[in-house]
C-alpha cells in the first residue's frame, strides 16, 4: 500500500486484517469461510422459504379467497373477517360430496385395476423369459408417448357405439356417460408407468424366494400376491399413489367422457364449475371447493410419504 | 415317504445341455447326494425334480405317481435352498405354517405340527421372530422346519449349508444326518462338498457335465471310482494321475516303473496309454512298506514342498532329475505326485527318497475315455464297477 492510499478511509480495510477494522459484510463472510455450514443453512433456509412461498402461497390465496363475502373481487391479503362457511356452503349448494365420490371412485377404481393387471405384467416383464420380451416393453413405452388428447376422437366416437373397436367389433352397450369411459382410457394411459415400477421392484426379488413360495404350496401367481407383492410394498404404493393423483387430477377424459351433474357420474372438476351459473360466479365457493377437493390427496401423501421416498430411492431390497 | 423315479430326464437350454439322460432309482427313505462341480447340472437335477424346471424330455415319478407335468405343489415335496429363502415379511411361526395353511389345515393341527417342528429343530420359544432377527443356523433350522412341517415324501435340499460358516457346517450336517433317521424320508442333497457327500449318504451320484459318472455308496465311489472323474472328484486331497505306457507286464511312467499282474489284468495287454491313480495315503515310504498290502517296488524320488497338517503330513513329490530335463512347472503338473505320511515321520523338503506304491490300491484309467480299467494291479483285482460304460470300452 501506498503511502496516500493510508490516508483514505476505507484504506485500511484492504490490508489490515484486524478483527474490529472489518465492516459487517467482511465479517460475515469470514465467518462463513471458518463455518460453511453456517452458510449452507442460511442458503437452506432461503430456498426452502421461497419453496415454500411458491407453493403454498397459491393455497393460501386459495383460503383468502373463500374467506371474501360472495361477490366480492377485490380480494385482501389477509382476510378481513374468518368466516368458515363457504366451506359448508358448497355442500349444500350442489352435490359437491358426490362430485368428490365420483372422483374418489375413479382414481380408487383405477387404482385397483392399474395395480392388478401391471403386477401380472410387471411379474411377466421381470421375472420371466419369454421370447419377444424387449420388443412388447419396448412398444409399452411407445405407448405411453402418445398424447392422450390425440386417442380422445375415436375412443369418444367408439364409446358412442359409432364406429368399431380396432375395427373388429362394436361395443354391446354405449359406454360414454359411464363410469367405464373414464376408468378404461385412464387405467390404460398410466398402466405403462406403473408397469415399469413394478417389474423393476419384482425384478429385485430373489428366485429362491418364489421358489419356496411355489414349493410350499401356493402357484405362481399365489406367490406374486403372497410374497413377491408385499416384498414390494414400497414399489407397490410408490405406483398405486401416483396412479391415484394423476387419475384424481386428471382433467380431460374424467371431464369429456361425463354428463355435468354428479349424478352423471361429473368428476370434482364439474363440481368446482358447478357454482359458476351463466350470470353469476361464486368465486369464494369455488374457492373453498378446490381447497376441499385437495385433502384426500394431501391426507394420501402425508400418510405414504415413507413409502413413496423409499419406493423412489430404494435400490436393492436385501433378502 | 416314496420311492423317486428319473427316466432318460434331459434339461437343455436354447445352446446348453444342462443334464444329460438322468437315470436315478432312489429307494424309499434313502438318503442321496448329488454331488459335482458347479455348473454339472445337479441343481438342475433337483429342480426337475421340485418341479420348478420342466425337463426337456424324460419322465420322474415320485411314489407311483409321475409328476413329470405336475407343478411343485402337488408333488408331495419339501425343499430346503441354499440361500435359506425365509419370507422376510413373515415371521417364524408364519414362515413354517405357510404351507399349512395354504392348505387350509385346521388352526389346532397347524399349531401343533409347527410346534412339533419347531422342538424337532430345536426353535421352541421363537415363533415370534422375525428371520432377519435370527442367526444364519437358526435361519437355516426355520427353513428345515418349514420343509418337516408338512410331512412330505420326499425333501430336497440344495446346499444347504453352503452359506453358513465352517463351525456351524458341521454341526448342521450331524443335525440332518439325525434328522433323517429320526423322519427316515427320501432325502435328495445337492452339494459340490464332497465330504458333505461322503459323510451323509447312503448313495452318492456323482454328476459331471451333465451326465451321471457313478452312483453308488460312498466308499464304493471312493475306492472303486468307475472313472477318472469321480476318482479325482471323491476324496480329499485328489487322487494323484500319472499318465503310463504300457509294457510287457509292467508300467510305464516317466521316471516311474510299476510291474503288474499279467493274468490279472488281461485287458491291458491290448492298451498302449493308460492313467495311473493312486490315492496319497496308498503311497508309502519305502521303511513302511509292510504297511501296503501288496508293495511295489521302491521308486526314487525327491521331497518337494511339505505340508503338515496336524494329523497327517502332505508331502509333494518329483521324480528324480525332472527339474533339468523339463520345464519345472509343467513337470510338476504331469508326474508330481501328492503322498501322505505318518507326522512323526522324519522327512525334509529336497530329501531324496524311496517310496512304494500299494498294487492292491492302484487304479488304471483309460486315457481316453478315463474309464475305469481295474482297481488293484495284482492277481484277483477288481475289473470294473459293474457300472455300464466301464465294459464299453474295448477301444483303442
Amino acid at each position: 500500500m501506498s503511502i496516500d492510499a493510508q490516508d483514505h478511509d476505507d484504506a485500511e480495510t484492504l490490508d489490515d486484517q484486524d478483527e474490529e477494522s472489518k465492516n459487517r459484510v467482511q465479517a460475515w463472510a469470514a465467518d462463513w469461510i471458518r463455518n460453511p455450514q453456517k452458510a449452507y443453512t442460511v442458503m437452506g433456509v432461503f430456498l426452502g422459504g421461497v419453496l415454500l412461498t411458491t407453493t403454498l402461497f397459491p393455497l393460501y390465496w386459495l383460503f383468502a379467497v373463500a374467506m371474501a363475502p360472495p361477490g366480492q373481487t377485490n380480494i385482501p391479503l389477509i382476510p378481513t373477517r374468518i368466516d368458515l362457511y363457504a366451506f359448508v356452503d358448497i355442500f349444500q349448494q350442489v352435490p359437491f360430496a358426490r362430485f368428490m365420490f365420483n372422483s374418489l371412485f375413479y382414481a380408487t377404481t383405477v387404482t385397483v385395476v392399474v395395480i392388478l393387471v401391471a403386477s401380472l405384467a410387471g411379474y411377466a416383464f421381470g421375472r420371466l423369459d419369454f421370447r419377444g420380451k424387449l420388443p412388447l416393453l419396448f412398444s409399452l413405452l411407445v405407448l405411453s408417448w402418445f398424447p392422450p388428447a390425440t386417442l380422445f376422437l375415436p375412443l369418444f366416437r367408439a364409446f358412442n357405439q359409432q364406429v368399431k373397436m380396432l375395427g373388429l367389433f362394436t361395443l354391446p352397450t354405449e359406454i360414454y356417460g359411464t363410469p367405464g369411459a373414464v376408468i378404461a382410457p385412464l387405467s390404460a394411459f398410466t398402466m405403462p408407468l406403473a408397469v415399469f415400477i413394478l417389474m423393476t421392484f419384482y425384478a429385485q426379488i430373489p428366485d429362491g424366494l418364489e421358489d419356496a413360495a411355489r414349493v410350499e404350496g401356493s402357484s405362481r401367481i399365489g406367490a406374486l400376491f403372497r410374497v413377491i407383492m408385499p416384498l414390494s410394498a414400497p414399489g407397490v404404493a410408490t405406483a398405486g399413489i401416483l396412479t391415484f393423483i394423476t387419475v384424481y387430477t386428471e382433467f380431460f377424459f374424467s371431464f369429456l367422457m361425463t354428463g355435468d351433474k354428479a349424478s352423471e357420474w361429473a368428476p370434482i372438476v364439474n363440481g368446482v364449475l358447478a357454482f359458476q351459473s351463466r350470470y353469476t360466479v361464486r368465486y369464494d365457493l369455488q374457492a373453498a371447493a378446490s381447497l376441499v377437493a385437495i385433502v384426500p390427496v394431501a391426507i394420501l401423501v402425508v400418510l405414504a410419504q415413507d413409502k413413496i421416498v423409499s419406493g423412489l430411492t430404494q435400490g436393492a431390497l436385501k433378502e | 415317504m416314496a420311492r423317486v423315479k428319473l427316466d432318460d430326464v434331459s434339461k437343455s437350454y436354447e445352446d446348453v445341455v444342462a443334464v444329460k439322460n438322468m437315470n436315478l432309482d432312489l429307494q424309499d427313505g434313502e438318503f442321496i447326494t448329488l454331488v459335482g462341480p458347479s455348473g454339472c447340472g445337479k441343481s438342475t437335477t433337483l429342480e426337475t425334480v421340485a418341479g420348478l424346471t420342466k425337463p426337456t424330455s424324460g419322465t420322474i415319478h415320485i411314489g407311483d405317481r409321475e409328476v413329470t407335468n405336475l407343478p411343485p405343489k402337488d408333488r408331495g415335496i419339501a425343499m430346503v435352498f441354499q440361500n435359506i429363502a425365509l419370507f422376510p415379511h413373515m415371521d417364524v411361526y408364519d414362515n413354517i405354517s405357510f404351507g399349512l395353511r395354504l392348505r387350509d389345515f385346521p388352526k389346532e393341527e397347524i399349531d401343533e405340527r409347527v410346534e412339533n417342528a419347531a422342538d424337532i429343530v430345536e426353535l421352541g420359544g421363537m415363533l415370534d421372530r422375525m428371520p432377519d432377527e435370527l442367526s444364519g443356523g437358526q435361519r437355516q433350522r426355520v427353513a428345515i422346519a418349514r420343509s418337516i412341517v408338512r410331512n412330505p415324501d420326499v425333501f430336497l435340499m440344495d446346499e444347504p449349508l453352503a452359506n453358513l460358516d465352517a463351525k456351524l457346517r458341521v454341526n448342521m450336517r450331524t443335525e440332518l444326518q439325525r434328522l433323517h433317521k429320526q423322519l427316515e424320508t427320501t432325502i435328495i442333497y445337492v452339494t459340490h462338498n464332497q465330504a458333505e457327500a461322503m459323510t451323509m449318504s447312503d448313495r452318492i451320484a456323482v454328476i459331471n457335465g451333465g451326465e451321471l459318472q457313478q452312483i453308488a455308496p460312498p466308499l464304493t465311489c471312493y475306492n472303486e471310482p468307475a472313472n477318472r472323474f469321480v476318482a479325482g472328484f471323491i476324496g480329499s486331497p485328489s487322487m494323484n494321475f500319472v499318465p503310463a505306457t504300457v509294457g510287457d507286464g509292467e508300467l510305464q511312467a516317466n521316471g516311474y516303473s510299476l510291474s503288474y499282474d499279467t493274468a490279472a489284468v488281461e485287458e491291458l495287454t491290448s492298451r498302449e496309454e493308460v492313467e495311473i491313480g493312486v490315492r496319497p495315503e496308498d503311497i508309502y515310504l519305502v521303511q513302511n512298506e509292510s504297511e501296503a498290502d501288496k508293495p511295489s517296488a521302491p521308486v526314487e524320488v525327491v521331497t518337494d514342498v511339505l505340508e503338515p497338517m496336524g494329523d497327517e503330513i502332505f508331502v509333494y513329490l518329483k521324480p528324480i532329475g525332472s527339474g533339468e530335463e523339463d520345464g519345472m512347472g509343467s513337470v510338476e503338473e504331469r508326474e508330481g505326485l501328492l503322498m501322505s505320511v505318518d507326522p512323526a515321520t522324519d522327512i525334509t523338503e529336497d530329501q531324496t527318497v524311496e517310496i512304494v506304491f500299494d498294487r492292491a490300491r492302484i487304479h488304471l484309467f483309460d486315457r481316453g475315455t478315463g474309464d475305469a480299467i481295474t482297481h488293484g494291479v495284482i492277481e484277483g483285482a477288481k475289473m470294473d464297477t459293474g457300472s455300464s460304460e466301464g465294459e464299453a470300452q474295448a477301444d483303442d
